[in-house]
């Protein structure tokens, strides 16, 4: 008894946070629907048609595409920028090397509420309008020294000698960075595209401030709920997106699973890669 | 001189972003909360703004209400991560990769469809409230559930609890698994081993969890603007109220820059501890 005791508690603790976790989100899910204008018990029967008016709702349909070109295009020039800062950081010695990289990082730690009304501050100052573009540039602001912290962790993780070896070997700098260097930084590189998308995808505050009358999918959901009560509509137009980046997380984990299977890594090598970047 | 265009080219452009867009911003804010306001008919530089803020009672009081709900959702979660983090690092086995599979999906999943859930289950006609009476449990709904610091708290807990659990998890992994055998050959039970040994080793995770967790708990303003009402109204929203309802962009960036100054001092400590309980084990 005393041997099944912990293992029994474990089970209770971990079914209790992914009830409190996706619990909400399957119940909005299951109440997008439901055939009543409100979310509310008793069940009135099944319905699609708050998807057809999701589909339909002009705003929703513009704030889903804001969003996805920004996060698309943050995604692309942050894994570039990050991972060009990643390596100077990681593998060059030079005079301020650890100011630059604290720039880096403190950008990490500083709230987006700050940075969205400095944002906005800043942009008036300058007399720039608020759009799309003032949001993007925000937001590769914090997402790029994400994908520095993702990358140098990888770069960290594996030896030096491999490049050195290259080099001794006959390799230019450009085949020692395509053949030796990228396929062991390959699941670094997934996990912080899929992170970046998530960052610029997901960002609310930032999007909020810079943003003037260009609305993303956060701030479309936070303006109608200001204004009226819930609306089974923005369920629909929620479980569309919850299901696309269920699918997207899936996806980018079977990907870093096959890239980490490639170089002959085993599980630690995942959990390194979830662990390494808050060290 | 080849290695100076090398460290340029690499970091020039992402140094340069961050220095135009990143600190740039924060000067200009700091310079515009140390001015008079456009309405306030004077010009010039001044410290009316931060006195302002900081004498301000209400401004007193919604410190106090955001720093009250920003702890008790900390240790809420701290609560729940710890004994998780052990489990994922211990017990779980082969459930270990897909657990923490569901961890990241759970950060990934978007914050304010989340917060829209938790609105839709708490709500005075919503779900929880619904089906409570439809099973006779109770005749009136539960006001206190929605707009309110519980429903707050309820939220901002389960908000955060990837970026808790993971630091921690993160510091069980790379402790010696060795070194609880060895306490409990020498005869020490499980919560000697939990306090004087476990709980040490954990620390430098806890710090980095703080670090991640209780600053962004302690500015943030869509939760407490969607689920809070009066009652949970945070510093989070007297920002946004100053620079978009009311348009004091000076006492809004005054507001901030406290906010900034405070969550600097904070990630200083916190950082300074982290490194300190590493360099001890």
């Amino acid at each position: 008894m005393r041997r099944a005791a912990p293992g029994a508690a474990s089970a209770v603790l971990v079914v209790v946070v992914l009830v409190i976790l996706f619990g909400p989100v399957l119940m909005l899910a299951l109440f997008s629907f439901n055939d009543s204008s409100i979310i509310s018990l008793p069940w009135e029967g099944f319905t699609t048609h708050w998807y057809e008016d999701a589909w339909n709702n002009e705003q929703a349909r513009d704030a889903i595409a804001n969003s996805l070109v920004v996060a698309s295009f943050v995604t692309a020039i942050s894994i570039v920028l990050g991972t060009a800062a990643a390596w100077g950081l990681t593998r060059l010695r030079f005079f301020g090397r650890g100011a630059i990289a604290g720039l880096h990082g403190s950008v990490l730690v500083v709230p987006w509420l700050i940075i969205g009304v400095a944002g906005l501050i800043f942009f008036s100052e300058f007399s720039v309008s608020l759009s799309l573009r003032t949001v993007a540039l925000m937001h590769l602001v914090v997402t790029f020294p994400l994908v520095v912290a993702i990358v140098s962790a990888g770069l960290v993780r594996f030896q030096r000698s491999l490049e050195e070896a290259a080099i001794d070997l006959g390799a230019s700098q450009l085949q020692m960075l395509r053949y030796v260097v990228l396929p062991q930084i390959a699941p670094s590189l997934a996990a912080a595209g899929i992170f970046a998308f998530a960052w610029s995808f997901n960002n609310f505050e930032i999007s909020f401030f810079t943003g003037g009358f260009d609305q993303t999918f956060p701030v479309w959901v936070f303006s109608i709920l200001r204004q009226s009560e819930n609306l089974p509509l923005v369920n629909a137009a929620s479980t569309v997106i919850a299901v696309a980046q269920i699918a997207a997380v899936f996806g980018a984990w079977q990907l870093i699973k096959m890239l980490s299977r490639k170089r002959g890594d085993g599980k630690d090598e995942l959990t390194d890669l979830v662990t390494g970047t808050v060290r | 001189m080849r290695d100076r265009l090398r460290v340029f080219g690499f970091l020039g452009v992402p140094t340069g972003i961050l220095a135009a867009f990143f600190l740039a911003p924060m000067v200009v804010m700091l310079v515009i909360a140390l001015h008079y306001g456009v309405l306030s008919g004077e010009s010039g530089w001044t410290l009316t703004n931060f006195s302002n803020v900081l004498s301000d009672p209400l401004y007193r009081d919604v410190a106090l209400t955001t720093f009250q709900i920003a702890t008790l959702a900390m240790l809420i979660q701290l609560a729940i991560a710890i004994p998780l983090a052990y489990v994922l690092a211990y017990k779980a086995g082969k459930f270990e990769l897909g657990l923490l599979l569901f961890l990241v999906l759970a950060d990934e999943l978007n914050p304010m469809v989340r917060i829209y859930a938790w609105r839709m289950l708490l709500g005075r006609e919503g779900i929880i409230n619904s089906a409570l009476m439809e099973i006779g449990l109770i005749d009136a709904p539960i006001d206190a559930l929605l707009f309110s610091k519980f429903a707050v708290i309820v939220v901002l807990s389960t908000s955060y609890l990837t970026y808790t659990v993971i630091p921690i998890y993160a510091a069980m992994k790379a402790i010696d698994r060795n070194i609880f055998e060895a306490a409990r050959d020498l005869g020490s039970g499980w919560f000697t081993t939990s306090r004087r040994i476990l709980l040490p080793l954990i620390a430098p995770g806890i710090f980095v969890a703080l670090l991640l967790v209780y600053i962004p708990l302690f500015t943030d303003f869509a939760s407490p603007a969607l689920v809070g009402g009066t009652e949970g109204y945070m510093l989070g929203n007297v920002v946004n109220d100053l620079v978009l309802e009311s348009g004091d962009l000076n006492a809004g960036a005054a507001m901030s820059m406290l906010m900034l100054g405070a969550s600097a001092l904070f990630a200083i400590v916190a950082y300074r501890l982290t490194k300190i309980k590493q360099l001890e084990s």
